[in-house]
């Protein structure tokens, strides 16, 4: 088990300590619950001196198990007011973990608000803080250039916070760099850039490692790998659809269902669709010479990420995602892919969340101050932003504060939080997810898409409430035990259909720490996970009342299929039915 | 009767010779009233494995049958998000 790395950023002082006892089963999402359950106040100031940024490599980072690289950030959300843990790919995990770090953990505010801070993590995991004033308002990629060119290591693993972040915007994410070094994977959700502004922290660095950890049974843990990988590729959404189109073959299939929410979830299909879906996507892509495959982090055998160029074949953006792609084209009318491939990579060297940012566009682009399907209107509002302008600063809070602050009755929110690319009247079990998940507007906590749309983990009717509850309760375990582990939720479509893959994943957890794992012991970590955040959002003030979609979403109906939110409140509530029983055995009640 | 077809992803080459309708990846394409979805199916030659159909957004299973002037619309398994 690695140690927790302590960063106190008012006595800026760094340290290690042993993960305390009782947590050696947490690693990733648990661990960063955990942490933040332990050790900020539900009341806290998100912004303030008592929140907590907490990094954690999930329990297969720094090992080679398949898609088993991913990291969670936590904290106290300033967008939700609640917990947040947000996930993301890219270099870091699998060197922290090499490091011999389980987690870091941010602490405290600089006495002199103006300083600037990268903490900087050698190879056996130990910290200093360095003053980088000079990065000050740098965008994502500029700093993460100065930060290869300061430390001489074209290797080097960062994390950066863009301007969106120093300037406490709420939509302002935390960005990770790729296997190549751009700093465009994304812990985008519920403003946790914002909490590393609050903390004076610019920048965290490591050095790629390269030893991977050590077994307790090598033999049995390769075993595991191969037959984990096997399901993978053996899988044809993990195996074909994923790595030949990326996450944007989506589009065509959700629009087809009439989920695939249009002009600020007005409507259920996009006139546009074709010209910024994934087949095309990747047309454009070859066209020009880009990159249409590899992994977002090291061990990735599913390899869905790819490069976005322009014309002339250069670097653009990350091949974007199928969620950027909706929010900043369907979402806001838009079917430009060029144009949206534009407002992907200044989201991103901005430090914006896409999904959050899309919402925004499309609201104000319904307040009539910008047209929907405007390109030029849509840059202009980011532009908003990167000045900090007055229109800016609440452009860059999220699709709620725009909403209210020009005067939009139709804001796509739970929990503050805006909704993905996925409208819940038509594929209600996805509704489940947004409205109950601890995170707020989430698809990633529960992904009903599967049985919803998808034809994996069984079949069960979008437009009806009938099995959506469970449904979604099932996924959100399984997803916080999958994101625990550090592995990418794509393996889900696998570990649902085949059960030798499920099986694989307590195997490789046995052999690997020595631990006994089994399939109860993963559901268990799972709910175990789910119980830390909603107890932690019950004493931040939330209630039943936040376990539900907006009101106009339960009346208002959405074409093609004139469907509503039909999903009744004691369903909702049924969801989290299992958090007191968990609660009690783990003998916890509050944080 | 007559329908529109479309077929997405690596299903796209299987498309028939024929006039397009709403888009690239769809075709107007004429059948015998009564056919199913896994007739249509055969009758494109659609690789053996996983699919998922729908006629009208509606998500079907193949043996449901065909109307005139409907949709259908068939993808390989797919996901993402």
């Amino acid at each position: 088990m690695g140690s927790l790395l302590r960063v106190d950023m008012a006595c800026l002082t760094v340290k290690k300590e042993p993960v305390p006892a009782g947590w050696a089963k947490y690693a990733g999402r648990a661990l960063t619950d955990a942490i933040i359950f332990a050790e900020v106040p539900p009341k806290a100031d998100p912004l303030g001196p008592a929140n907590k940024l907490v990094l954690a490599p999930g329990l297969f980072g720094g090992t080679p198990a398949p898609n088993g690289g991913r990291l969670s950030i936590g904290a106290k959300s300033p967008l939700t007011g609640g917990i947040k843990e947000s996930n993301v790919g890219g270099q870091f995990a699998h060197s922290a973990a090499k490091a011999g770090l389980a987690a870091i953990i941010i602490e405290g505010r600089p006495a002199d608000p103006k300083a600037l801070y990268a903490l900087d993590i050698d190879a056996q995991g130990n910290g200093m803080l360095n003053r980088v004033d000079d990065l000050a308002g740098l965008g994502n990629y500029e700093t993460a250039e100065k930060l290869h060119a300061m430390k001489g290591d074209d290797k080097l693993v960062t994390v950066t916070n863009g301007p969106a972040g120093e300037m406490l915007m709420k939509a302002a994410g935390i960005a990770v760099s790729d296997p190549h070094g751009y700093p465009n994977r994304f812990a985008g959700r519920g403003g946790l850039g914002a909490v590393m502004g609050s903390k004076g922290l610019k920048a965290i660095t490591i050095p790629l490692g390269i030893e991977s950890l050590p077994h307790a049974d090598k033999e049995a843990f390769t075993a595991a790998v191969r037959k984990f990988a096997n399901a993978l590729k053996e899988h044809p959404v993990s195996g074909q659809g994923l790595p030949t189109y990326g996450t944007n073959v989506l589009a065509n299939i959700i629009n087809e269902a009439g989920g695939y929410p249009t002009r600020n979830f007005s409507e259920g299909r996009f006139e546009g669709v074709e010209k910024i879906s994934g087949e095309t996507m990747r047309e454009i892509t070859l066209e020009r010479g880009g990159n249409v495959k590899h992994g977002c982090h090291t061990g990735c055998v599913i390899q869905c990420s790819r490069y976005y160029v322009h014309p002339d074949g250069s670097y653009w953006t990350k091949g974007s995602e199928y969620e950027s792609v909706w929010a900043l084209g369907a979402d806001c009318g838009i079917d430009d892919m060029d144009g949206i491939a534009e407002l992907d990579r200044k989201c991103g060297d901005l430090g914006l969340d896409t999904i959050e940012m899309g919402n925004v566009i499309a609201v104000y682009m319904e307040s009539g101050k910008a047209e929907f399907g405007d390109v030029q209107g849509a840059l202009a509002a980011l532009e908003e932003c990167a000045k900090g302008t007055e229109t800016g600063r609440i452009l860059g809070d999220g699709a709620e504060a725009t909403g209210m602050a020009f005067g939009v009755e139709r804001i796509p929110v739970v929990k503050h939080q805006a909704m993905p690319a996925y409208d819940p009247r038509p594929i209600q079990g996805i509704g489940v997810t947004y409205a109950t998940s601890t995170q707020g507007a989430d698809h990633t906590a529960g992904y009903s898409i599967t049985a919803n749309v998808l034809g994996v983990g069984g079949t069960v009717d979008p437009l009806k409430p009938l099995g959506q509850a469970e449904l979604s309760k099932n996924l959100q375990i399984a997803t916080a035990m999958l994101d625990s582990f550090g592995l990418c939720i794509f393996v889900a479509f696998p570990v649902l259909d085949i059960p030798a893959a499920f099986e694989a994943i307590y195997e490789m957890a046995t052999a690997h720490t020595g631990d006994p794992w089994d399939a109860d012991a993963l559901m268990k970590l799972g709910r175990e996970t789910i119980a830390f955040e909603r107890l932690f959002n019950e004493s931040a003030g939330f209630t039943a009342a936040d376990d539900r979609l907006p009101a106009w979403m339960l009346t208002e109906k959405l074409p093609p299929h004139n469907s509503v939110f039909t999903v009744t409140d004691a369903e909702l509530d049924s969801v989290h039915d299992f958090v007191a029983e968990t609660a009690a055995e783990m003998g916890i009640s509050k944080p | 009767m007559r329908i529109e077809l479309a077929l997405f992803a690596s299903l796209e080459p299987y498309l028939p010779e024929g006039e397009s309708a709403s888009g690239r990846r769809t075709r107007m394409i004429d059948l015998p009233g009564g056919i199913t979805v896994g007739e249509v199916v055969a009758r494109l030659g659609l690789p053996d494995q996983p699919r998922v159909c729908f006629i009208d957004g509606r998500g079907v299973r193949e043996d449901a049958v065909l109307t005139d002037g409907v949709r259908l619309a068939i993808f390989p398994p797919v996901a993402g998000g």
